[in-house]
């Protein structure tokens, strides 16, 4: 393995270890779950994706073949990351947070955790 | 095998072929199913009158087909004359009886199940009479007890119909455990299992210091089936059954199994004092007994049961006394007994049929009304009288001969007074049966308006009949079959004379008293009658009822005091006696010093431990607030898995990794529906006591992993290494184990699982009218519920998710045979990627579009398992024998196909479907908490949206 890939493997570690590093800390350090639940979904994102450029800059320079295991792996990452993120405010939000505390959703319905969905779609303003 | 062995097999078997066919032939109507019952048995009957030259001529003819060798266990028939008499009777008289209840079983009887239970039992009672192995005897000798407990507990809203069913069941299988016993003692006395190799053996046996126990055993199983003192009072109770089942159960051939097997077994146990003193003792007390209590029954069939039981004592009797010339009448009696009984019960039927009574004390007078019926009646009751020029008579006479000449310890006189005595009482019982029924005025107060019934119904009584008189008044016409059966009986060359005349000999004397007497017994039946009624007698039923009633409540006594519902003594019982059986092997071991090395501990693998044990302990110590357990508990199965990965188990690792994310999926979806804490009620000692137990039990089975790591065994990975890819054409041998070297139990682990599955479904049912379903329904969960239960983002993920899970999930299956993964995490990944679906838009909705069952599932997953075991079958190997090849298809590079794959399919779709079942189970706790169906697949769904603005615009 030549020095160029030995090099690129080691800096993407680091850097993802860094991130990772971030993101563990960030989960202690951080006040509140809303807070808390950027550390892991947003820095250790990161930190996976960087493991995942060294993985595959490895077996590209040991094998010549290009992995894609790792683009899968990536893929599933940004599918769910985000969505558990989400899905973590909104319970944090359903739990902690009063409706009424919120500001106005400035339509005829409420925001979605609070409100039922509305009966009658509303119209659409981009079509 | 020869042609005749082959027809054999073909007999055995047709009644259980045949017995599918009445369920579905019922609904052609009634006379076609009786029709199509009836085929399988004239066939039986056809063959065996084919083979029955041959075997009149002295030829057994043998057949035999492998079954579980290792156990000596073999399918294997033997026809001789003992046997072919048997399966006439049972085929015959089967045939017979089939035409009786066409016309006895009333429109509102489910006849299939009639005939079906019928063809069943005549399977079993054949293969008792044909069986050449005796562990092949015993297995059909349950199965008549099986089949009998169906027919006697036929009209199942009888209670005493339920209640004789239990009863003959209980009695008749606990003797069949005893026998169970005995036979094995003999088997191992002799060396062989098979028959024929005992019957040759008998000196052998006698002389074993074994004889006795094994003579007791078997004794044990014969007298409860053939309902000998003191096991007879089931018999009567069994009466509560329809009169066809009474006349083909009771007096043909259920109750003479026992004196088949007697008869049988003759050859290697008789001839010695004890069984001279049990089986002729019991027989005479029985015979006796049976006659005496007959005499003042008043119900016609318990009349006929009680004369059945004595009957059957005359022929243990006979059959005890160990001589040729006993066998031989035993034999003609087996003969005579099942045509005037048979006839005589189904003549009861008739009268209970017409005149909706079978008490004796309300009937009388009925020759006038019912002409056929008396004559049918007459004959049968006279030749159970023992009446000359018919065919009772002429084997009554036989065994007073026998017993004119038998010595009982030191005196001649017992034996025959008392015979004599018991046939006394049979001519009283066989006279006040013609005279208090049929003779007399005519009443005016019958039930119902007696007459004679249609000729179907009287015409399988009227043909014994026939045969009553034709052998009693040409008995010679008998020789044959009585010579083939006797001689297959005594293992000797008998040439048996029947006839009428023998002269003036003792045995004519005994018979002239018992005729008179018995007269004078009818006279005075009236005030002997008033006499028995006063006199105070054991209640057979009350005693069988009071002993099972302790047992009872001595079983619930145990159960209770170690399954008290408390899991936590379920499991605490269960684990100190694992436990203490490991100390105690520890114990006895002597184990050997270690032969390896402690490897070093790397740094990563260390933490990874420390990790591990903290979440173990904050389990134990957070277990009360259970979301917060679910959640260590799911990172102590990540944790396993990690270990897995690291020590080369890269199967073990996926396997643990699905079934972790399934569980916590479905625990989490449980949970929502559960108290979130765990009441402490828990006292600290017995805490105390609990986390001894955990301790011992943890740290023996560390210790004992230990113990195991630290050593070089000689294990079977070995050869399974060396052997996965030579025999099962795989190179994961962790997936050709699954599949094929240990096929066998993945097969039953996937039956267990399907069967898990529907358990919690039909638990879940149960749990929904129960005070649970209230306590559900009266909690309020709308206020814990999002306003947005299917976001929309969640919903799109989850559908962009599906196809690639499912690839994901092909992918593994397909490589499963040669590299790490496999039908079971397969089927767990499409699992997960259906459960999201499910979790995305709900369950109803999701439900609807689905095209498959989930039973059918489980069902299908499990019958293509077994299709492709059986399927090795077809190319002569054992059992679930894979097969593979290889396949080149010029796009795609050189591929396998293996049978194990199929196998593997089945795997894969009960996983899937169990998984799915228990969700759909949860969903329905959902449902009766309130839950509603959502119509869209999200909340908002903009695409319907865009729909409409373009229609709108």
């Amino acid at each position: 393995m030549n020095f160029v890939a030995e090099l690129l493997i080691s800096v993407f570690l680091v850097i993802s270890g860094i991130f990772g590093f971030v993101g563990s800390y960030g989960l202690i350090k951080l006040k509140d779950s809303l807070q808390r639940l950027h550390a892991p979904t947003k820095a250790t994102t990161l930190g996976v994706g960087g493991v995942l450029i060294a993985s595959m800059i490895y077996f590209y320079a040991k094998t010549g073949h290009l992995s894609i295991h790792e683009l899968l792996i990536t893929l599933f990452l940004f599918l769910t990351a985000p969505i558990t993120a989400n899905f973590i405010a909104k319970a944090y939000l359903a739990r902690n947070v009063n409706g009424e505390d919120l500001p106005d959703s400035a339509t005829t319905y409420g925001w979605s955790v609070y409100d039922d969905p509305p009966e009658n779609m509303p119209e659409a303003k981009d079509v | 095998m020869s042609h005749e062995g082959t027809l054999l097999i073909i007999i055995a078997l047709l009644p259980f072929v045949g017995a599918l066919v009445p369920g579905v032939m019922i609904r052609a109507g009634r006379t076609a199913c009786a029709w199509f019952t009836a085929v399988p048995t004239a066939l039986a009957l056809i063959m065996l009158l084919i083979l029955a030259p041959d075997v009149m001529r002295g030829e057994v003819i043998q057949a035999e087909l492998q079954w579980m060798p290792q156990l000596g266990l073999s399918a294997s028939f033997f026809l001789d004359g003992l046997g072919l008499l048997f399966a006439c009777m049972i085929t015959g008289v089967g045939l017979l009886i089939i035409l009786y209840a066409r016309f006895y079983l009333s429109g509102d009887d489910p006849m299939g199940q009639f005939y079906t239970y019928l063809l069943l039992f005549q399977g079993a009672m054949l293969g008792i009479v044909l069986s050449d192995n005796i562990l092949l005897l015993l297995i059909f000798w349950e199965l008549t007890s099986l089949s009998s407990f169906l027919l006697i507990g036929y009209w199942k809203h009888l209670p005493e119909g339920r209640q004789g069913a239990k009863m003959a069941l209980t009695v008749t299988g606990a003797g069949g455990l005893a026998m169970i016993a005995g036979m094995l003692i003999l088997g191992n006395i002799v060396g062989s299992y098979n028959l024929t190799d005992i019957l040759q053996a008998g000196d052998q046996i006698k002389a074993s210091e074994w004889y006795l126990p094994a003579l007791i055993l078997i004794l044990l199983g014969v007298f409860t089936k053939s309902a000998q003192f003191p096991f007879h009072f089931w018999l009567p109770h069994a009466m509560a059954a329809p009169t066809p089942v009474s006349a083909y159960l009771h007096s043909a051939t259920m109750v003479k199994a026992g004196v088949f097997l007697m008869a049988r077994m003759w050859p290697a146990l008789a001839g010695t004092d004890a069984w001279f003193y049990i089986v002729a003792t019991t027989g005479l007390i029985t015979m006796v007994m049976g006659a005496l209590i007959a005499l003042f029954k008043d119900d016609l069939k318990a009349l006929l049961a009680f004369s059945t039981v004595s009957h059957l004592g005359l022929l243990t009797m006979l059959l005890g006394f160990g001589t040729q010339a006993a066998a031989v009448a035993a034999v003609f009696h087996i003969i005579n007994h099942l045509t005037f009984k048979a006839a005589l019960f189904m003549t009861a039927g008739i009268i209970d049929h017409e005149a909706h009574t079978r008490d004796i004390k309300r009937l009388g007078g009925l020759r006038h009304l019912m002409p056929i019926t008396f004559l049918i009646g007459t004959v049968a009751a006279l030749s159970m009288a023992g009446i000359p020029l018919f065919n009772g008579f002429l084997s009554k006479e036989m065994m007073l001969e026998e017993a004119s000449h038998t010595k009982w310890l030191d005196s001649y006189y017992v034996v025959p007074v008392l015979a004599t005595f018991g046939a006394l009482l049979s001519v009283a019982y066989s006279f006040r049966f013609i005279s208090h029924v049929f003779l007399g005025p005519v009443r005016d107060d019958y039930p119902s308006n007696p007459h004679d019934p249609p000729a179907g119904m009287w015409l399988a009584p009227a043909l014994l009949c026939t045969l009553v008189i034709v052998i009693g008044v040409a008995p010679f016409l008998a020789d044959g079959i009585v010579r083939a059966a006797a001689s297959a009986v005594t293992g000797a060359e008998l040439d048996p004379h029947l006839k009428i005349w023998h002269g003036v000999t003792p045995a004519l004397w005994m018979s002239i008293i018992a005729v008179l007497g018995g007269l004078v017994l009818l006279l005075l039946h009236r005030p002997l009658d008033k006499a028995w009624i006063a006199t105070p007698r054991p209640e057979a039923k009350a005693i069988f009822d009071a002993l099972i009633m302790s047992v009872v409540a001595l079983m619930r006594r145990i159960t209770d005091a170690t399954h008290n519902g408390a899991i936590s003594r379920y499991l605490a019982i269960f684990t100190v006696a694992s436990v203490a059986l490991g100390w105690i092997a520890y114990s006895g071991s002597g184990l050997s010093a270690p032969t390896r090395e402690l490897l070093p501990v790397p740094i990563v693998i260390a933490v990874g431990w420390v990790m591990l044990v903290v979440a173990t302990v904050s389990v134990v110590v957070m277990h009360h607030h259970r979301f917060r357990a679910l959640v260590l508990i799911g990172i102590i199965g990540l944790s396993i898995s990690a270990g897995f990965v690291y020590l080369s188990a890269p199967d073990l690792a996926l396997t643990q990794i699905s079934v972790e994310t399934v569980t916590i999926m479905l625990l989490l979806l449980a949970l929502h529906f559960l108290p979130k804490v765990t009441p402490a009620e828990s006292s600290g000692a017995m805490r105390f006591r609990d986390g001894i137990i955990a301790l011992a039990a943890g740290g023996g089975v560390g210790a004992l992993a230990y113990a195991f790591l630290m050593r070089d065994i000689e294990t079977i990975s070995d050869y399974h290494i060396a052997n996965s890819y030579e025999g099962g054409g795989g190179t994961n041998v962790v997936n050709v184990i699954l599949v094929d070297f240990r096929g066998y139990d993945t097969f039953g682990e996937i039956i267990v699982l399907g069967i898990a599955g529907l358990v919690i479904y039909a638990l879940m049912h149960a749990l929904l009218d129960g005070p649970a379903a209230r306590r559900l329904k009266n909690t309020d969960y709308t206020q814990d519920r999002s306003r947005d239960r299917h976001p929309l983002m969640m919903v799109v993920v989850t559908r962009v998710l599906m196809p690639i899970a499912v690839v994901v999930g092909i992918y593994i299956f397909l490589r499963g045979h040669n590299q790490p993964g496999g039908g079971f995490v397969a089927g767990l990944v499409i699992a997960i990627a259906l459960l999201m679906q499910y979790m995305a838009s709900g369950f109803a909705w999701t439900q609807e579009r689905k095209k498959i069952e989930y039973h059918t599932m489980i069902g299908l997953g499990v019958v293509i398992a077994a299709l492709t075991g059986v399927g090795s079958w077809l190319a002569g190997r054992p059992f679930l024998t894979s097969a593979y090849t290889y396949v080149h298809l010029p796009p795609i590079e050189e591929f396998e196909l293996a049978t194990a794959m199929l196998f593997d399919l089945g795997v894969f779709l009960t996983v899937l479907g169990a998984v799915m079942l228990m969700l759909y189970s949860l969903s329905r706790i959902a449902r009766s908490a309130g839950e509603t169906v959502n119509e869209a697949a999200m909340d908002y769904d903009p695409g319907e949206h865009v729909e409409d603005a373009k229609g709108g615009t």
